[in-house]
């Protein structure tokens, strides 16, 4: 990534717009700040974005609406600013396909490690994306909603994940059958948790085995490559 | 012992005042029936005792004196009957009739005819019902006595069996329709006991059906109308606090990202940990602003896989404390219920006993009889903390209550940690209690419907 890469900010707040452009610009990423979603199409007629960071709370057309639209024209990466706990705002904006959502008051740091990793997951991946966004992904008779962000079990139970291990699970399942370095995952983990992030990953597999009931010792879901990596043996529908 | 007999329950109460006048009632209607009948069988013995001695007397009157005794001895005399002519009025021990029954048997002797001559001179009246013997001397117009003595049956006003099944029967109906009738009309008042119950937990509980008799439908709308307006005021209270929280959302945002900007990063450190603070509070109230009227749905979840995430995610944020953390209880229990708003109740649970006791021992406790009804899962979070002063068992549920201000002011938190856990458990239909353990420690109590 020799270029910086060039993302959309909409809020309605003027400072946190400004102290937001300055923050993400000092971590290398281009900010066109917006205040609603009027200039907010504004902009993106006369731009070129790999991201837009867009506050749902807005005044005039909701930011529901204005994803809606954009969603409409691009498949360009959206991670939200949700309002602390409305629930339904963000369920609805993660099946509109949004990419990721940071609630608000959002630490700065966790909002710049969101993007990047929506910035490298939207690089990596191969084909289009959207189509599938948000729906339940099946594999080996476990259900992922990404919606509602949780597991559930072959009987329709939902098990329930840290942070972390959801992460690391989408991760896995959106890139099944292929090999996943450590540093991939780390990335993945980062600000999430504290202490020695290598052992972080190990741990948060061997959970992730245990509630997905693969035998740790003999695992046949998420198999151990050597040389460092992981891979989800399975195949994954989108329900 | 008059305090013992007495009920408790208002139906017991009101049933029982209603029984015990019903049977004043059917003994005073029964007591009436027997003196009634007791009247009538006298009135006819009086009058068929009358007319006998009467006929006797005609009979003897119209014979000639010499002849009298052997007719007397010939005629038909009846059981219990018998007749002496004498020169004397009737010498025998029996007081003479009182003159109301004397009154009945003149009365009946004057019915029948006998010529002006020929009538008796003088009466005499002994003995009466009371003593089962009567006695009764007529003086002829000669001065002659006639004395008839005449057993008399004892009156029996207990006669016809039909009529007392009849009154046991109504009897008995009648009780029965009073109890039934007593129950049903106080049922409303145990609906309302449950309601104002049920709103004391749970203050969104469903509003009474306004139904039923004038009075109860009053009631009901009544505490409806009340209930109604504790919740406007519970409503209006949580709505200022969640706008207060709301507003601080943009200032704490903006805050965290100045903060980005001190070179210091001994101070930016402090300040985003003062901001993070902040921030939890905030979060911390608008949850529980949110809670009184949470609109998750119900849904199907691993309860133990729940217990034992939360303690890695507590292990993960205080690795200190991970040795200490501790799961007993069956490797999968699934429960309906709202997961956010569980995981949110429990998490509370076992930050405080991992904030007070360095660690948490949760145990999982099935119930007792799986499916019957009412039947309760229990989860139990244990720490080796200082436990809890007794006096403040209770008053840690309250919002914003906060226990000994030194302890508090280096661990955090607002006081809300508690309540929300009590709001969410209760409105699963659960509860969360908390207690001393014998040993040390605080133990919190987690029960939920299985």
């Amino acid at each position: 990534m020799d270029q910086p890469p060039h993302i959309m900010v909409v809020d309605d707040d003027r400072e946190i717009r400004d102290l937001l452009a300055r923050f993400l610009e000092k971590h290398r990423i281009r900010v066109t700040a917006v205040r609603d979603s009027r200039e907010a199409r504004r902009a993106w007629a006369n731009g070129h974005y790999q991201l837009v960071v867009l506050d749902l709370m807005l005044p005039g057309e909701p930011g529901l609406d204005f994803a809606r639209w954009l969603r409409s024209q691009s498949d360009v990466p959206i991670v939200m600013l949700t309002a602390m706990g409305e629930e339904t705002d963000r369920i609805i904006g993660l099946e509109l396909g949004a990419d990721d959502y940071v609630p608000k008051p959002f630490n700065p740091r966790e909002l710049l490690a969101r993007i990047r990793a929506v910035l490298r997951r939207v690089g990596d991946s191969i084909g289009p994306r959207h189509e599938n966004g948000s729906r339940p992904l099946r594999f080996a008779g476990w259900t992922l909603e990404p919606a509602r962000r949780r597991l559930l079990n072959p009987d329709g139970v939902e098990v329930a994940l840290t942070g972390g291990e959801y992460d690391l699970l989408v991760a896995l399942v959106e890139r099944a059958n292929r090999v996943l370095t450590r540093d991939m995952l780390l990335d993945l983990l980062r600000g999430r948790q504290a202490g020695p992030f290598d052992r972080a990953i190990d741990v948060a597999i061997s959970r992730l085995r245990r509630k997905l009931e693969d035998d740790g010792r003999n695992a046949q879901l998420i198999k151990t490559v050597r040389g460092g990596g992981y891979v989800l043996a399975a195949t994954v529908e989108h329900a | 012992m008059i305090l013992r007999l007495w009920p408790r329950s208002l139906a017991a109460r009101t049933a029982f005042v209603l029984l015990v006048g019903l049977i004043l009632v059917q003994v005073a209607g029964l007591a009436i029936h027997a003196m009634d009948r007791i009247d009538v069988q006298r009135l006819g013995q009086a009058r068929t005792l009358a007319l006998r001695v009467v006929g006797l007397y005609r009979t003897v009157v119209l014979t000639t004196p010499e002849q009298r005794e052997e007719v007397l001895a010939e005629l038909h005399r009846g059981p219990g009957l018998t007749a002496e002519l004498s020169k004397d009025p009737p010498v025998t021990d029996l007081p003479p009739m009182p003159l109301p029954v004397q009154r009945l048997f003149r009365v009946s002797m004057n019915f029948v005819g006998v010529p002006g001559p020929q009538r008796w001179r003088d009466l005499q009246f002994l003995g009466g019902p009371d003593m089962g013997r009567v006695v009764i001397g007529l003086r002829l117009p000669d001065g002659e006595w006639l004395n008839v003595t005449a057993a008399l049956e004892p009156v029996r006003p207990w006669h016809s069996p039909t009529f007392l099944a009849a009154f046991l029967l109504m009897t008995v109906v009648a009780a029965g329709l009073t109890l039934w009738a007593v129950r049903r009309l106080t049922a409303p008042v145990r609906t309302l006991a449950a309601a104002a119950e049920a709103l004391g937990r749970d203050v969104n509980a469903p509003p009474l059906p306004e139904d039923g008799p004038l009075e109860v439908a009053i009631a009901a709308a009544a505490f409806n109308t009340m209930a109604a307006r504790i919740r406007r005021f519970v409503q209006d209270r949580t709505d200022l606090l969640t706008a207060i929280g709301h507003d601080l959302r943009t200032p704490i945002t903006r805050l965290k990202l100045r903060a980005e900007f001190i070179e210091d990063d001994e101070q930016r450190g402090k300040v985003l940990a003062d901001l993070e603070e902040l921030e939890a509070m905030v979060s911390a109230t608008l949850v529980f602003g949110r809670d009184a009227r949470t609109g998750e749905a119900v849904s199907a979840l691993d309860m133990a896989e729940l217990l034992r995430t939360l303690l890695d995610e507590a292990g993960d944020a205080r690795p200190e404390a991970a040795p200490n953390l501790a799961y007993e209880g069956p490797p999968h229990w699934t429960v309906r219920a709202r997961p956010l708003a569980l995981k949110r109740a429990l998490t509370n649970l076992i930050a405080n006993a991992v904030m007070y006791g360095g660690g948490a021992r949760v145990r999982l406790v099935p119930p007792v009889s799986v499916g019957a009804a009412g039947a309760m899962l229990t989860i139990e979070i244990e720490d080796d903390g200082p436990g809890i002063p007794p006096g403040d068992l209770e008053r840690v549920f309250e919002p914003f209550h906060r226990g000994e201000p030194s302890r508090n002011r280096e661990t955090g938190g607002v006081g809300l940690g508690l309540p929300i856990a009590r709001n969410i458990m209760r409105a699963h239909g659960g509860d969360v209690v908390l207690a001393n353990r014998p040993t040390g420690g605080a133990k919190a109590t987690v029960t939920l419907p299985a």
